[in-house]
């Protein structure tokens, strides 16, 4: 439906909200976001301490020598430290 | 033309509904779009081999460049969204056509990984974000009510438009090399974004028109000047405070990563198991196909009956729906699952733009959407390298489907703890004064009420 362009307020007037106000903070709505951070980071470390010692361990192996000898690279080592299933 | 749909809408006997409205040609619009950026996404997947062989690059190094474009494309998507509120979609956009023409001559002519990495990765993912993102709440801002309809007719074009873009760029890579295909596509999807855009139009009232579903007791909306810019601000600090906002983000993540992880390792899983690779990908294309029906349906139903519900069964469904994967050894198994679970997974990304609605009224959605496609894009790369991971890790990829199925699940539980959309959670968006001449918004309604629907 073809209308006329209606003309748009160009005032300096702030919006008039009568006092609306959210007094509440959005400690659901931020926490179930944060909670979904930690828990997929916790996945990824898990994982990736995983693919960490799998590849030390396979480095230790072909060189013949005890898997507490390789040394690792560092995001290998850091994944490992960082995950207490690892 | 508008001859011809008003003899359609008599046709087909429509009373409340029109085929002569200026927002279909705004939807269609919107759907080329979609598609033309989805072309930068898809592209990618046929232009490994080509670089390995060209350049010899390994295809970790290559696949750095698409990790990079998802994740700059999120991280670029709150801007983008911004922008499209503050300066119109129609120019957002624009710079986009330019960022794509831009990206996509650069890649043509890339001789070293650095320049794949900065023209695919960093201008195409930004280019990616500036068509993708503003145009959705273009699109919503031309729809005063059904709007799910609008929507829904949009989202049909996120299945065809890989569809159609692979199919083409399979054959222009076999005919022409990969580095004239960028160009063409590059070529082409400019000269046809540039020639669309001429006709899009932000808002109806920059058009001269009225927002499709408009009632004659409706007062236009602010949509332009200072109060329009203000009023913005002020509701977006609302927004910002509500407990949707954020969980939206999140609930936008988990699907996306819930589904990521199944698009990318259906293929190799199904070669896995014993179908060949043809095969395997028709079980994608199926996929593609039979999600239509629900990318239509799911935001339609979500404003006849409830946002939360279609959207908690759509999580559900696709969270639910990957068990079968558990078992699945025979292609009946696989192409029954890709009917199964494509139902719900249709309907788990387009409910969005009708949630926001429901939940702010008329605000203009930009940086909300934004905010959301942020969730969604570190989502669908995170879902992205799981089956690769998982797969490198234990040789089998068990772990990935039961990833995929927990992240969707999580997302339906998030569902459950959004608010109820029977009430707006700010005050309605301010409308026009009726008496010519006097601009100043009268219907600054503070009570929060029921959104307008159908």
């Amino acid at each position: 439906m073809k209308v006329t362009t209606p003309v748009q307020p160009v005032d300096n007037s702030p919006p008039n909200l009568e006092g609306f106000e959210i007094k509440g903070r959005p400690f659901l709505g931020f926490g179930l976001l944060m909670t979904t951070l930690i828990g997929t980071l916790a996945v990824l470390i898990y994982f990736g301490a995983w693919v960490s010692s799998d590849r030390i361990e396979n480095r230790a192996s072909a060189a013949g020598i005890p898997e507490s000898q390789a040394e690792g690279e560092w995001w290998e080592e850091g994944l490992v430290f960082a995950c207490p299933l690892h | 033309m508008r001859n011809a749909a008003l003899w359609l809408d008599r046709k087909f006997g429509l009373e409340e509904h029109t085929i002569a409205h200026y927002a279909w040609l705004i939807v269609a619009i919107a759907g080329i779009v979609q598609m033309v950026g989805a072309a930068i996404r898809m592209a990618f997947g046929v232009l490994i081999d080509p670089l390995v062989e060209a350049f010899g690059w390994t295809p970790g190094s290559i696949g750095l460049a698409y990790a990079l474009m998802s994740i700059i494309t999120a991280l670029a998507s709150p801007l983008a969204g911004y922008l499209g509120n503050r300066y119109g979609a129609r120019k957002t956009m624009t710079v986009g056509t330019i960022l794509f023409f831009t990206g996509m001559m650069w890649t043509s002519q890339t001789k070293e990984i650095w320049e794949l990495y900065v023209a695919y990765g960093i201008v195409l993912g930004i280019s990616q974000a500036l068509l993708l993102v503003p145009v959705v709440p273009a699109v919503a801002a031309w729809f005063r009510r059904h709007l799910g309809l609008g929507t829904g007719i949009m989202m049909v074009s996120w299945s065809l438009g890989p569809a159609l873009v692979v199919q083409t760029l399979a054959v222009l890579f076999a005919t022409v090399g990969w580095s004239q295909a960028f160009m063409v596509v590059g070529t082409v999807g400019t000269v046809v974004l540039l020639i669309i855009l001429l006709f899009f139009r932000n808002t109806p009232e920059e058009a001269g028109r009225s927002a499709y579903g408009t009632k004659s007791s409706d007062n236009p909306l602010v949509t332009s000047g200072n109060v329009y810019v203000k009023t913005q601000k002020e509701f977006q600090r609302f927004v910002y405070k509500t407990n949707a906002f954020w969980n939206l983000i999140n609930i936008h993540f988990l699907g996306c990563v819930g589904h990521a992880v199944i698009l990318v390792g259906i293929i190799p899983l199904g070669i896995s198991k014993g179908l060949g690779p043809l095969t395997a990908a028709g079980v994608l294309t199926t996929v593609s196909i039979v999600s239509m029906a629900t990318r239509f349906l799911a935001p339609v139903l979500s404003e006849k009956i409830s946002a939360k519900a279609v959207m908690f069964i759509a999580f559900f469904g696709q969270g639910v729906g990957v068990l079968l994967l558990f078992t699945a050894d025979s292609t009946l198994d696989f192409y029954i699952f890709a009917v199964v679970w494509a139902i719900p997974y249709g309907g788990e990304g387009t409910v969005f733009p009708v949630l926001i609605r429901k939940y702010y009224g008329y605000t203009p959605m930009g940086t909300t959407y934004g905010w959301q496609l942020l969730g969604a894009g570190l989502g669908m790369a995170l879902g992205g390298v799981i089956p690769g991971m998982v797969f490198d890790i234990t040789g089998g990829y068990s772990w990935a489907i039961g990833l995929s199925g927990a992240f969707s699940l999580a997302g339906a539980v998030s569902i459950i703890l959004l608010e109820n959309t029977h009430k707006q959670l700010i005050p309605n968006w301010p409308e026009m004064e009726e008496q010519p001449g006097n601009p100043a918004p009268i219907k600054q309604q503070i009570e929060t009420s029921p959104v307008s629907g159908d």
